[in-house]
């Protein structure tokens, strides 16, 4: 106890410098930023930002880094909530409720309650790195292939559950984005699969170019179409009464907020997953164990506190495993620990014992930078109001140049901005059909890595399915997806479900 | 993509002519730096680090330009398909010049014939490490274990055709063919994850992704792929040390520009390249990155070492039954 105080204070006499401040603010800031605009995510925006780290001191750039990753948690749900189009795909399932209650004129609330859950979370997550990130980061090492596969098959068992209405038509999402999953090379054999001889295709269609498509282009041609059939103005602004949520809506949110920061910690150690796994399994608890689960997706105030919370806690909690281990849990993480190489730290175990002040600096620098959030943030809200009165004529076409900026530097490459346009066109029709698109992307994550994780725990096993069973932790995983399943198969939970869900 | 073909003959045509006084302006504008690896990643560190040099003593700016995609093999089209002006250059590395063209079915260039060299930047040694829970410490015992164990033992790779799977296939063929199972992972990282953790129980990688472990104890260095001992770990001994002759495995980095690269050009660029080289914060940043320089080599020696690259991995691709579509 004596010495994790002591730690946190050297911490804080790092992180509370005049410069430290100030790039933690820049970092805040940029992050909000890029969290807002659709399209140009954290990852764009620490890799173009790379060079100039070159010249800043080691703990100022890291500082830096971290305050956008975190940040764009932030910014991404206010795009979720007011226009409908997520910042970022953690933000996803943001926009269910989000944007309904925009809708019913309580934009000013889900802002504030997503920043306040955000902002719990944020120190929550900071201290439980602080506190438990080593042992922490010990249980996921244990994760192997087997595990992996295991988690895989939970979480897309997950996803029928949580898609709205019909279970065929979640089946048949979560089959198509498996097989656009499947699209690329086959990492055990190399041999090429749906690329069509084109070089392109051989890496894979960009996750990016899907969840902006689906989700992004696809919700603002649904609006441009209704806004022909409405007068000018009337569509876009939608009245904000008052910014602070009510009593009666931090009650609600409380519980969700916890679970959502308890569900965002853990599933931000284990790499892949993290800010988007946790977003949408909080998303998929709190329906579930609501008690009138037919409020989701028509502005229930839970389904923003508990995925906001989750997402923010696990972009935190993803650096447990950067900080302790070096070892990256997500791209963005992967580009720290390139920014670490480059300032001549080496990243790995030692870095908390070689260098304390730059350890504990930079867990220091993340509440601090949480707190900026929230103090910059909720007047900020006003702002973020005032662009659901720009004409969709000008917000628009603004929102497709962001997005296709953002794609297009991923990778410098022409062939993501038409994908994006495709999956546009493709999100479309879904919603003209009635298909929910988030259990395809879900189905996309995870296929590949399941497939992936299936083939690479049978070749260390030398093709023994026992292996599954024979470790614990996957055994519990396998255990839990059969109850889940069971759940959703039993009659009477199915019928519940279908009243549920009927909108 | 006509009109840019045309565009770019057109460019061509009025370069040509313009020769004489092109020549003494050189550069004149911005050169683009063509890295045809994902932004942040170990190459493109040393595009980085090695463009901001040559800027500074070329007078104009090195863009680095990233093209990431089908193994290298994009960005490398890119420069190969470029004009023969100096403007387009490529930071090449193992995979570009000397693996994927024995991996690849079909290849969008010719690695000798559509390509210039101007210079070496270095080479990052492979390490052979294993988990730390494996009885063995050097790479002998490793290979006795593994043949007193058939069926047992696997090694990790950053992905099918990658220098680190082909390092562990010359161990195997070394070794009188080993039954060790090769388990690909996409990139180094995931796999450095699960060789720390003792998922698998064995890998070759570089100094920058090795070291950390090294040094935390979860695994245990058993021996340095290159002829020379690494510079980051002076004390391990080297494969061929240990009795492995001809052993070597490491990667590199290059920088190429398109065929017919007028010399003069060639050779500003590879005296740019060695000044750079020479530079002590620019020698200790590739250090860092795990790269033993290899300042002052010249342009023939590249490609002679480009073509003995090819040749030795050849047959190993083929052996190892690796192939890409």
């Amino acid at each position: 106890m004596f010495e994790l105080i002591s730690n946190l204070a050297l911490g804080f006499s790092v992180a509370w410098t005049l410069n430290n401040l100030t790039f933690c603010l820049i970092g805040a800031l940029l992050g909000t930023l890029i969290g807002v605009l659709p399209g140009i995510g954290p990852l764009a925006t620490v890799a173009m930002l790379l060079p100039i780290t070159f010249s800043l001191p080691a703990d100022g750039a890291l500082i830096m880094l971290a305050g956008i990753y975190y940040g764009a948690q932030y910014g991404g749900s206010t795009t979720s909530i007011l226009l409908n189009v997520p910042g970022e795909s953690s933000s996803v399932v943001t926009a269910l409720d989000g944007h309904a209650m925009a809708r019913q004129g309580r934009a000013g609330a889900a802002l504030a309650i997503a920043a306040i859950g955000s902002f719990f979370a944020g120190c929550v997550a900071t201290v439980g790195i602080a506190v438990v990130g080593p042992p922490l980061a010990g249980i996921a090492q244990q994760f192997g292939a087997a595990e992996y596969f295991s988690l895989m098959l939970f979480g897309l068992i997950g996803a029928v559950v949580l898609a709205s209405g019909s279970v065929i038509k979640a089946v048949a999402m979560i089959v198509l984005g498996l097989l656009l999953g499947l699209v690329g090379q086959d990492v055990t054999s190399g041999a090429g699969r749906f690329t069509f001889g084109i070089p392109e295709l051989s890496d894979g269609i960009g996750f990016v170019a899907v969840a902006m498509g689906l989700f992004g282009l696809a919700e603002i041609m649904t609006n441009l179409e209704r806004a022909r059939s409405v007068p000018e103005g009337q569509e876009t602004v939608m009245p904000v009464h008052g910014l602070m949520p009510t009593k009666a809506d931090l009650k609600t949110s409380r519980w969700p907020i916890l679970r959502g920061t308890v569900i965002g910690s853990f599933l931000g150690i284990l790499p892949g997953g993290g800010a988007v796994l946790a977003s949408f399994s909080s998303y998929t608890l709190e329906k579930r164990i609501a008690k009138d689960p037919t409020r989701f997706g028509n502005g229930a105030i839970e389904g923003v506190a508990g995925p906001e919370a989750a997402n923010n806690a696990a972009a935190q909690a993803s650096f447990i495993p950067l900080l302790t281990l070096g070892i990256p849990s997500n791209p963005v993480m992967a580009l720290m620990i390139g920014a670490m190489t480059i300032q001549g730290i080496t990243p790995g175990p030692q870095v908390m014992v070689k260098q304390p002040a730059l350890f504990w600096g930079m867990i220091a620098s993340m509440w601090i930078g949480n707190l900026m959030l929230v103090i910059i943030n909720l007047p900020l809200v006003g702002i973020w109001v005032q662009l659901l009165k720009v004409p969709y004529r000008f917000l628009f076409p603004a929102i497709i140049i962001f997005c296709a900026i953002g794609i297009y530097s991923l990778n410098n490459s022409p062939v993501d901005v038409l994908f994006t346009a495709l999956f546009g066109v493709l999100g479309y029709l879904f919603v003209k059909l009635g298909f929910e698109p988030a259990p395809l992307l879900l189905g996309f994550i995870l296929g590949p890595m399941m497939e992936e994780n299936l083939r690479r725990a049978l070749q260390i096993s030398r093709g023994n399915l026992m292996t599954f069973v024979e470790r614990p932790i996957s055994l519990g995983l396998l255990i839990a997806t059969a109850v889940l399943l069971a759940i959703v198969i039993l009659p009477s939970v199915r019928k519940g479900r279908e009243e549920a869900f009927q909108e | 993509m006509r009109l840019g073909i045309l565009a770019s003959v057109a460019l061509g045509c009025l370069l040509t002519v313009g020769h004489a006084f092109a020549q003494d302006k050189y550069p004149s504008k911005p050169i683009r730096l063509i890295v045809s690896f994902a932004v942040g990643g170990p190459t493109d560190i040393v595009a980085r680090v090695m463009g901001a040099k040559m800027s500074e003593l070329l007078g104009q700016q090195v863009v680095v330009d990233n093209r990431p995609g089908a193994g290298g093999n994009l960005g490398a089209d890119v420069v190969a398909k470029s004009a023969p002006d100096g403007y387009t250059l490529l930071m090449a590395t193992v995979s570009t010049h000397a693996i994927n063209p024995g991996l690849y079915k079909k290849m969008p260039y010719d690695p000798v014939k559509d390509f210039e060299p101007v210079g070496q930047v270095g080479i990052t040694p492979a390490i052979l490490a294993v988990h730390k829970s494996l009885p063995v410490k050097d790479a002998k015992e490793l290979a006795a274990l593994i043949k007193a164990n058939p069926g047992k033992y696997s090694y990790g790779s950053s992905g099918m055709g990658s220098i680190l799977h082909l390092c562990g296939e010359s161990f195997k063929m070394m070794t009188g063919g080993l039954d060790l199972e090769h388990v690909p992972y996409r990139g180094s990282g995931p796999m450095m994850n699960d060789l720390s953790a003792g998922q698998i129980p064995m890998a070759f990688d570089g100094t920058p992704t090795m070291l950390p472990q090294i040094q935390a104890g979860t695994i245990r260095a058993l021996a340095t792929g290159t002829a020379t001992r690494a510079r980051a770990l002076p004390d391990l001994p080297t494969m061929q040390e240990q009795g492995f002759k001809g052993f070597e495995c490491y990667t590199w980095n290059a920088i190429f520009a398109p065929a017919k690269t007028p010399k003069p050009i060639v050779d500003q660029l590879n005296a740019a390249m060695t000044t750079a080289l020479n530079d002590k914060a620019v020698f200790g940043r590739l250090q860092d990155v795990g790269i033993d320089p290899t300042p002052g080599a010249t342009p023939a020696q590249l490609a002679d070492f480009v073509k003995a690259e090819l040749a030795k991995w050849a047959p190993i691709i083929k052996a190892s039954g690796a192939e890409i579509d």
